[in-house]
């Protein structure tokens, strides 16, 4: 056993390993630095704590992941077993203190990493709390307003296949475009008529199932100027990915703006890209299984466009 | 060797392969090679899927088909490949590596095979009832898998369902048998610390089964009630909860990861120790590890449902639990790494397979702790990041480890060689596709790009390009693999009985090994596994063993 | 293939067709803690869907009747006992006293799936009357159905007690089946609470 000991490892050797470390380290850095760019922009308050918890987390993981590969690569260069070399290596079987050693730091690194999440969850859910509200009976979702049971900055959210409605119940005004103003919390109450879907707008990075037979609370405070996607995040049946509906963050004033031109305008059909395709489809009939019948579109004060450039 | 590679083998040893054997050697090829057959149908699928993708708009196919598509993909390749080809895995390597003549229960073992060719026809089948197949994902979420636009009984999501039943079926039959088997019929002196880890994993994924599988049958039978009787179990309108749907499937789909990955795990654990002639570093923490992944992998499926409404404390609890697997994981990460070091590493295809699946799996992993913090999964579920991460574990990881498998004991079972130079292709396709395509998936899914959409916003068109492209390089990466699988079967070198000079009871039976393996005279074991340099015998007579196996194979 | 040509080693392999009748046993008991598992998915569905329910009974309907419910569950769980009674006679190899308990565990089996059709034809809703409905119906129909299992697995053991030698070679029929029959009983016990004992 005593010729199988390792071998002390020299000054340079030490030295190699600890430049080596430091490389890792910074490349890990610069990696969580850049990380902040492969996501959409930050529009909301919610985004800069998830974003910043996403860069802790890719630097944690670029760091591991290179040492991994560093110690794969380097037995694959150094270890490798001469041609015809049919011996064996020396047989080490373990080692209990590395085995405690290596237990020991993923626990503490993903207790970390646990603590941090929590707290940032718990930031997060100080700015959107979200409540369940089992509704007695599902027509008391439908028809109507509902705005004597609802805080005036309240917006209902209809989700329905395949179509997004957004109510505003203190101007009574309806949309396929959600308009909402710059740094105010709203809060959102979330139903869907048909199946479950997933409200969704990554700009905002928050998302929330939308389930039938519930309406669920959910609040978030927009912080940047622009127009971004809401997409549907939980399969919804044929249009699912048509299921999207854009997002408008307007300033005070635009958006009282927008609110009182609203309620002026006459009711219409709301965007609905299942209803056009169908319609389509029933005219040039192109193949396919036979699909749920799409929802006819929502009648709205205002349909919106979908085809206007976004940020995210 | 080109004389002994013509002379005609007996017709019985192929003949056999296309009936009712109880043998599970027998068993475990047909298991291997009906999965493959799954395998190339799903990934016909997957390159429909990926030649839709291609570009933003719904062009190739109609959106109902597309559905139908990406639901099937998933089911063929997690019932009918994933579980299938590890089972076959299972029935070649148990009983030999622990010395037993077959299974505890041989025509249990030739019923749960049958019954995978019977859900495997009634789920492809579902393509040609006038409903079409199921088209609402391989969780089949209820409200919108209870929707039967046509109304009739006979629709692709009862088929559905009923070939998930089936195959629940089969799986549980499969683990009642390699559990009795590995508890009950192990050789002479082969305590519970001296059983390979690939038994141990098998023992702790196989024990997954039997405790999470229930629950999706139960879950499963709720639904097709709901379906196809009026039940309202999951329907809203009928004060039922869709939610609840959720719980029972988790409860067994997220445990299945484990079924599938602990085997592979146990594959690392025995192939990095025959290329690095080293001794399997900590053995009994590998070991105990399997089982520590167990009981948490059991208390880990909320995780899926974070957007679904679970109150805070659920998903903080959730959260902490699955943080926790990452530890007993990485101490098997560590412990591969720990048996490469200093080793004599050798870089043969199942070598190159096993790195290769290492590599993509600790990227995986690290996806996965993202994955498991609220906040990021918030963002991420449900979008292409949370794709990515699990075709890394199930591809990248999975799929590489049971290759490098085939080629591993691929001598033992069928007598012949496989030729390294297109083992190596099939590696160097294999590793590059599987990146190829799926680390674009990760990117995408930050910006926000939701799964299962059959038509995308302009922005994410780039990455979406470069994931095709790698889908079909995956799809060309099959194609050496094939040629040497069937080129090397029938006319490949003659195997001698150990040629990776691996340690291991089943590397003491002739290739290919007789149909009762040791019969009657099991050796008995006498130390761990994994002796690489220590020069300790495995087993009682090792030398004399060893030597009428040469003696035998020069003979031939 | 030729078998190898080995030494043969030390003690008698531990394994063969001698052994296999007690591997059956071990896969039983696998099997049944697997099969908990589906009661067990049962019972936590039905409590989430009670627990979270607005209006758990449906309209006309107030509660389960308990009375004959309650005779039925005290007769199944007698018949435990008179399992346990025959096992007895049958160690003390008292066959035929073996088949009289035997066949008085059927049916009592029997009496109770009897009572549990006169309740069902009894009931003034359905399958599909919401949740209730639905989760009693699916409850008491798939342990009916265990029940009904373990009544045939019964009647083979006993048309099995007259082959000559049957019991030479081990009892493992008897003690899975026996297993089984408790398992039912337990699980019925479970179910009797959760239906008609835990009132809102």
């Amino acid at each position: 056993m005593t010729s199988s000991t390792p071998r002390r490892p020299g000054p340079v050797a030490l030295a190699a390993l600890a430049v080596w470390i430091g490389l890792l380290v910074f490349i890990s850095l610069w990696v969580a630095d850049q990380s902040l760019r492969w996501l959409p922009v930050q529009a909301s308050n919610a985004a800069p704590l998830v974003d910043g918890l996403f860069s802790f987390e890719t630097g944690v993981g670029t760091f591991v992941f290179l040492g991994v590969i560093s110690v794969m690569g380097w037995v694959m260069l150094v270890h490798r077993a001469e041609k015809y070399d049919e011996s064996d290596a020396d047989p080490i079987e373990g080692n209990t203190r590395l085995e405690v050693i290596w237990t020991a730091i993923p626990f503490v690194l993903v207790m970390a990493i646990a603590w941090y999440a929590i707290q940032v969850s718990t930031e997060l859910g100080v700015l959107g709390p979200m409540e369940h509200i089992h509704l007695r009976d599902a027509g008391e979702q439908q028809g109507g307003y509902p705005g004597d049971r609802l805080p005036a900055e309240q917006v209902e959210v209809v989700a329905r296949q395949w179509s997004w409605e957004f109510r505003y119940p203190a101007q009574n005004v309806s949309s396929t475009e959600l308009h909402l103003e710059l740094d105010r919390p709203i809060t959102f109450r979330l139903v869907s008529e048909d199946v479950l879907h997933g409200f969704f707008i990554p700009a905002f990075r928050l998302k929330q199932d939308v389930i039938p037979g519930r309406a669920i609370d959910f609040s978030l405070t927009p912080t940047r100027l622009g127009r971004y996607r809401l997409r549907d995040s939980q399969f919804s049946g044929t249009w699912f990915a048509a299921n999207q509906a854009d997002v408008v963050v307007e300033t005070a004033a635009d958006h009282a703006a927008w609110l009182k031109q609203a309620a002026a305008a006459p009711l219409q059909s709301g965007l609905s890209v299942a209803s056009d395709e169908y319609a389509e489809h029933q005219r040039n009939p192109r193949g396919g299984w036979p699909t749920v019948v799409p929802a006819p579109p929502p009648q709205v004060n205002v349909p919106g466009s979908s085809s206007l450039p976004h940020d995210a | 060797m080109t004389s002994t590679a013509l002379s005609p083998e007996p017709p019985a040893t192929w003949r056999r392969y296309f009936g009712f054997s109880t043998d599970a050697k027998v068993i475990g090829i047909q298991y291997i090679v009906v999965a493959f057959f799954f395998f190339l149908v799903g990934g016909l699928l997957a390159m429909i899927i990926r030649g839709e993708l291609i570009t933003p708009a719904s062009d190739l196919v109609d959106r109902t088909v597309y559905n139908g598509l990406y639901t099937m993909h998933g089911t063929i390749m997690l019932f009918l490949f994933i579980f299938p080809v590890l089972n076959g895995l299972n029935n070649l390597l148990i009983p030999t590596m622990i010395g037993a003549p077959d299974m505890a229960f041989p025509r249990l073992n030739t019923a749960a095979f049958w019954l995978v060719p019977v859900f495997g026809i009634l789920l492809i089948a579902s393509f040609f009832v006038p409903s079409g197949p199921a088209t609402s994902g391989w969780w089949s979420y209820p409200p919108v898998s209870l929707q039967n636009p046509l109304g009739q009984l006979i629709n692709g999501e009862f088929l559905w369902v009923l070939a998930v039943a089936l195959s629940g079926v089969s799986s549980i039959m499969g683990a009642v048998n390699f559990v009795t088997t590995i508890l009950r019929m192990r050789a002479p002196g082969m305590g519970f610390f001296r059983m390979p880890v690939f038994c141990w994993t098998a023992l702790a994924a196989q024990s997954l089964q039997l405790i999470g599988l229930p629950a999706l049958t139960g879950g499963a039978v709720m639904l097709l009630l709901d379906l196809s009787v009026g039940t309202s179990f999951y329907r809203p309108e009928g004060g039922g909860d869709p939610v609840l749907y959720q719980h029972f499937f988790w409860f067994y789909s997220h445990p299945a990861v484990y079924v599938i990955i602990l085997p592979v795990f146990g594959i690392f654990s025995e192939l990095f120790p025959v290329y690095s002639r080293k001794p399997l570093f900590g053995y009994v923490y590998v070991c105990l590890a399997s089982f520590i992944i167990v009981g948490l992998g059991l208390i880990v499926w909320v995780h899926h449902m974070f957007p679904s409404g679970v109150t805070q404390w659920m998903r903080n609890l959730f959260m902490v639990t699955t943080m926790l697997i990452a530890v007993p994981t990485g101490v098997k990460v560590f412990a591969w790494l720990g048996t490469l070091w200093r080793g004599k590493i050798r870089l043969t295809t199942p070598m190159l397979f096993c790195l290769g699946g290492l590599f993509n799996f600790v990227f995986a992993g690290i996806t996965g702790v993202m994955l498991a913090t609220v906040p990021i999964d918030i963002h991420v579920s449900n979008t292409y990041f949370v794709v990515g991460h699990f075709h890394y574990v199930i591809y990248g990881a999975a799929v590489m480890g049971i290759f490098a498998a085939i080629y591993h004991w691929f001598p033992k079972f069928t007598g012949r060689m496989p030729y390294e130079g297109l083992g190596k292709l099939h590696f160097l396709l294999t590793f590059v596709g599987a990146n190829l395509n799926f680390l674009p998936m990760h990117p995408l899914g930050l910006m926000g790009m939701p799964r299962r959409v059959s038509s995308y916003d302009p922005e994410f068109a780039f990455w979406n390009v470069l994931a095709s492209l790698g889908a079909f390089l995956l799809g060309v990466s099959i194609i050496p693999f094939l040629l040497n699988m069937i080129s090397s079967w029938a006319r490949g070198p003659r195997a001698p009985h150990n040629p990776w000079s691996a340690i291991g009871l089943e590397w003491l039976l002739p290739s290919p090994p007789a149909e009762d393996n040791f019969g009657e005279h099991v050796p008995t074991v006498i130390s761990r596994p994994y002796g690489y340099g220590s020069g300790e015998p495995l087993v009682e007579h090792q030398a004399e063993i060893e030597r009428a196996l040469t003696l035998q194979e020069a003979n031939r | 293939m030729t078998s190898t040509p080995v030494p043969p080693s030390g003690e008698s392999v531990a394994h063969g067709e001698g052994q296999h009748a007690s591997h059956n046993l071990t896969g039983f008991i696998i099997f049944l803690c697997s099969e908990s598992v589906i009661f067990l998915a049962f019972f936590s569905g039905y409590a989430i869907l009670r627990l979270s329910a607005l209006d758990w009974l449906p309209a006309g309907v107030d509660g389960l009747e308990w009375r004959m419910p309650l005779i039925n569950t005290v007769v199944l769980v007698s018949s435990s006992l008179t399992m346990v009674v025959a096992e007895h006679f049958k160690g003390k190899e008292k066959i035929w006293l073996f088949r009289g308990f035997w066949l008085l565990t059927m049916a009592m089996g029997a009496y109770f799936l009897y009572g549990q059709a006169v309740e069902w034809s009894g009931l003034t809703f359905g399958f599909t009357s919401g949740t209730f409905g639905g989760t009693f119906y699916l409850l008491t129909g798939f342990h009916g159905l265990h029940v009904l299992t373990g009544i045939l697995l019964m009647g083979l053991m006993l048309a099995k007690s007259f082959v000559p030698g049957n019991y030479n070679g081990g009892e493992e029929g008897v003690k899975a089946t026996s297993l089984f029959w408790h398992f039912v009983d337990v699980i019925w016990i479970i179910l009797f609470v959760l239906l008609y004992v835990w009132r809102a």
